[in-house]
């Protein structure tokens, strides 16, 4: 286990560098000058080379990743172009909001996604697996903009249940957990498809195994067939679907943000790239990969005490 | 098998809880420099929450050109001169009055009394102070070009300010009038960083910031206007426009600008919401490259001129656009009641001849468009009026700041520029948008004509505003008879307030003031 944790720290580094040089060297290619942006249209040519001046971008490309790198191993993940606030703070603001969204999303995917895969394997081609089934094609293919803003409609703006948009109660209070709940169906019906879909058909697996049979011949009571004997088992490629979903939910939160006025990490990423903000772009970028990366070892780790036949060592 | 489950929830759990006890911690600091500790919560009363789809860059003036900041801005600091939204007059705030002793001097009394948010006086020096750093090249001020005519500035006593120019500088007073020239106090900027905590003399004070989220401001009690009505105004950022309309329905907010064509039913379909529509400074024209062969031949752009049905656009925009054929809008000063029907007229029968008698339609048109705005839906009405009149035409669209890069380095046939105009002065117009001094910066049509350029510089250089006016109109004139752009239109500002929102203030540059604000 320990070496396992050694060896992905020793991965991340890489893949860090990896990844730091690709957006540093994909945003200097890119059209479109940062200090243009900050001077606005009405800039003239003086104040803009002033501005570029200022903010180091007349050097040369290695010149400046250069500095960068020496800077981040440092810890510092240097100054917003636009804001002039430092980049840690920025993403420290924001970063509890994604984790909050990309949490409540799964706890959502993960009970709606296993009780559905679950019900719908136990009563193979029941109308409930029908319902099911396309529950789970649908929720794949609805855009999440749409259903975020039917939500909105329905039970913020009609019924008044929901507050329509923001993030701004600590989520352990009422308010709280109002403003957590159309995001996170919003989010989490995606991932709920998926997980619905990946039970199923892991579950339809294992329950026609020997020794499900056996279990049953033996006059095992049937909730202990299924919870006990067949979900444990089928529960690897779930857990694996349910990791992976994470780890997109925590990068792929931007349009839910949006829709719902929440002020996370996935927002921040797009309206840096559109303002060309290098060092903000970066740093969330490297931020979503760290927490990628750390999102499989965590599901790799949960592997071994699902099934201790793994072994990494 | 459970008890790991629950470790793994209960560290999830943990990490959450670190997590989220950051979040509550404030971002950008409270007002410390009062040392009242009710400050931070401002005292019941009247509020009002206002929405935009991005957050402010920042809250110095002198470092930030973008239209949230500058609306924040607005309420903190206040300049010397405001154009009145009534009358487009320039009219005194922080000064009293002005006057040339000779071409090249202005001399500025201040007014007395006034007192920055942190008790720092207002006086001649802090005018000084502000204007010092905005032209300092040291400062990279966006729009240190604002001064850039300044020779040196004298604080000749408390409340007399005096500048001197290097040359006569026509639209002086129009400059100072700008948001970006806003008066600064100098102890804050020596103590603390404006772009975070701002301190000027206007009605609010800076209370807290959570970038990204909110910005919060609050009453300014020794306001020497006298303290405004409401007790606190909350800026949100609700990026998605659909949201904010929804939130502006259920009361989570209650004040929007810059309502988009498309969603304007809608909201005027809410009840208890206000809409209200003006005519404006920004305008938004359709622009050949004229660094280009074709975009030179005058038969090219009179044909281009001829076959643009402009009122057929305007009734797309569901009246968030006025017909005006002048490139000098009618709210901006240079403007001529003469010019509003002064450009080429629109003639398919005559614009098809010119393309079929030149041959304009053998090689296709490349015509660029931004996609935000209104920019797209004109691209795509504007390319089947030229296709019919026999033009080749193909559209691209780009994101803004990629369009930026390729419309200033002149990669295009045909493109929509747009001028919003802060100041209000046709010189501010004209001379970024067409001077050849700034061809491949903000001249993005790159035009260059030195009959042109000396119309516009003596326009700047005059100080008596009758003859600028002048100079203006000939300038404007010759813009037209020569098809150097087709005006689309001239933008129409907007605001959706809730009922009970009374006295809002909206200038014609987009701008706003909360001041005179009351809910009833």
């Amino acid at each position: 286990m320990v070496s396992l944790i050694i060896r992905r720290a020793l991965q991340l580094v890489f893949l860090l560098f990896g990844i730091s040089f690709l957006v540093f060297s994909s945003m200097y290619i890119a059209p479109g000058d940062p200090a243009a942006i900050i001077g606005g249209p009405t800039a003239t040519e003086s104040d803009i080379a002033a501005i570029r001046a200022n903010l180091g971008l007349d050097d040369p490309f290695l010149a400046q990743y250069a500095r960068y790198i020496g800077n981040a191993i440092q810890g510092d993940f240097g100054y917003s172009y636009q804001t002039t606030q430092p980049v840690a703070d920025a993403i420290s603001v924001r970063f509890p909001n994604t984790l909050k969204l990309a949490i409540a999303s799964m706890i959502v995917a993960v009970i709606i996604g296993i009780l559905t895969g679950l019900v719908s394997a136990l009563k193979q081609n029941s109308l409930l697996d029908v319902s099911a089934t396309t529950f789970a094609l649908a929720g794949i293919s609805i855009p999440n903009f749409w259903l975020g803003a039917l939500l909105i409609l329905v039970f913020a703006v009609n019924l008044q249940w929901l507050p329509v948009g923001g993030m701004s109660h600590p989520f352990y209070t009422i308010d709280g957990i109002k403003e957590l709940i159309l995001p996170a169906i919003t989010l989490g019906t995606g991932s709920a498809a998926m997980i619905a879909r990946m039970a199923r058909s892991s579950m339809l697996e294992v329950i026609r195994a020997d020794y499900v049979r056996t279990a049953r011949a033996k006059g095992v009571k049937e909730s202990s067939v299924i919870w006990i004997h067949t979900l444990k088992n089928a529960m690897i490629p779930i857990i694996t679907v349910i990791g992976l979903n994470f780890g997109f939910l925590l990068g792929g939160t931007i349009i839910t943000e949006k829709v719902f006025a929440i002020n996370g990490v996935g927002r921040l990423m797009i309206d840096a790239i559109a303002a060309r903000d290098f060092p903000m772009v970066q740093g969330s970028v490297l931020l979503v990969a760290s927490l990628f990366v750390l999102v499989n070892l965590i599901v790799d780790i949960i592997y071994t005490y699902i099934d201790p036949r793994i072994k990494y060592d | 098998m459970k008890k790991y489950w629950l470790v793994f929830l209960a560290v999830l759990g943990m990490i959450l809880l670190s997590a989220c006890s950051q979040s509550t911690i404030p971002e950008g600091a409270e007002t410390s420099d009062t040392g009242s500790s009710s400050s931070s919560a401002p005292a019941e009363g009247q509020e009002v929450i206002y929405a935009s789809t991005t957050d402010a860059v920042g809250l110095s003036p002198i470092l930030t050109n973008d239209s949230v900041s500058s609306s924040v801005i607005g309420q903190v600091y206040e300049t010397l001169f405001e154009r009145d939204p009534e009358t487009l007059e320039l009219v005194p705030k922080l000064a009293e009055s002005y006057e040339n002793p000779d071409e090249l001097t202005w001399t500025i009394k201040l007014r007395e009394g006034v007192t920055f948010q942190d008790g720092t006086p207002f006086n001649a020096e802090a005018v000084k102070y502000t204007f010092d750093k905005l032209r300092d090249p040291a400062t990279a001020a966006p729009r240190a070009s604002l001064l850039e005519p300044v020779e040196e500035i004298t604080a000749v006593d408390d409340t007399t300010v005096e500048i001197k120019t290097k040359y006569p500088y026509g639209s002086m007073i129009a400059a100072l009038s700008h948001s970006n020239a806003s008066i600064v106090s100098p102890t804050a900027d020596e103590k603390q960083d404006l772009m975070k905590e701002p301190v000027g003399t206007g009605p609010f004070k800076f209370v807290s910031w959570s970038t990204g989220d909110q910005i919060v401001l609050e009453k300014n009690e020794d306001y020497w206007g006298g303290a405004p009505a409401l007790s606190k105004v909350t800026f949100k950022v609700v990026p998605e426009t659909s949201t904010a309309i929804s939130m502006l329905q259920t009361g989570e907010v209650n004040f929007l600008d810059a309502l988009p064509g498309e969603q304007l039913s809608r909201i005027e379909a809410i009840e208890n919401v206000e809409v209200t529509k003006q005519e404006g400074t920004p305008v938004y024209w359709l622009s050949p490259n004229h660094n280009t062969e074709r975009g030179q031949n005058p038969e090219f752009r009179k044909a281009i001129a001829a076959a643009v049905d402009r009122d057929a656009i305007v009734e797309q925009l569901n009246g968030l656009g006025v017909r005006n054929d002048s490139i000098i809008g009618p709210k901006v000063f240079g403007y001529s009641e003469a010019a509003a029907n002064g450009a080429t007229a629109y003639d398919p029968e005559a614009a098809k001849q010119m393309v079929e008698e030149n041959g304009f339609g053998d090689e296709p048109i490349k015509l660029l468009a931004a996609n935000r705005g209104t920019f797209v839906q004109m691209a795509e009405i504007v390319q089947s009026q030229l296709t019919e009149a026999g033009f080749d035409v193909q559209i691209e669209t780009m994101e803004w700041a990629t369009f930026l890069d390729t419309a200033r380095a002149g990669d295009y046939d045909l493109t929509f520029l747009s001028w919003s105009n802060v100041t209000g002065d046709g010189s501010e117009m004209l001379y970024p948008n067409f001077h050849s001094d700034n061809v491949g910066v903000s001249n993005m049509s790159q035009y260059n004509n030195p009959e042109f350029d000396k119309l516009v510089e003596q326009s700047r250089t005059t100080v008596d505003q009758a003859e600028r006016e002048k100079f203006l109109n000939e300038a404007n004139e010759l813009l037209l008879n020569e098809d150097v752009g087709v005006v689309m239109y001239h933008g129409v500002v907007t605001s959706a307030t809730d009922e009970s929102i009374k006295g809002l203030q909206m200038d014609p540059n987009g701008q706003w003031s909360l001041y005179n604000v009351t809910r009833e």
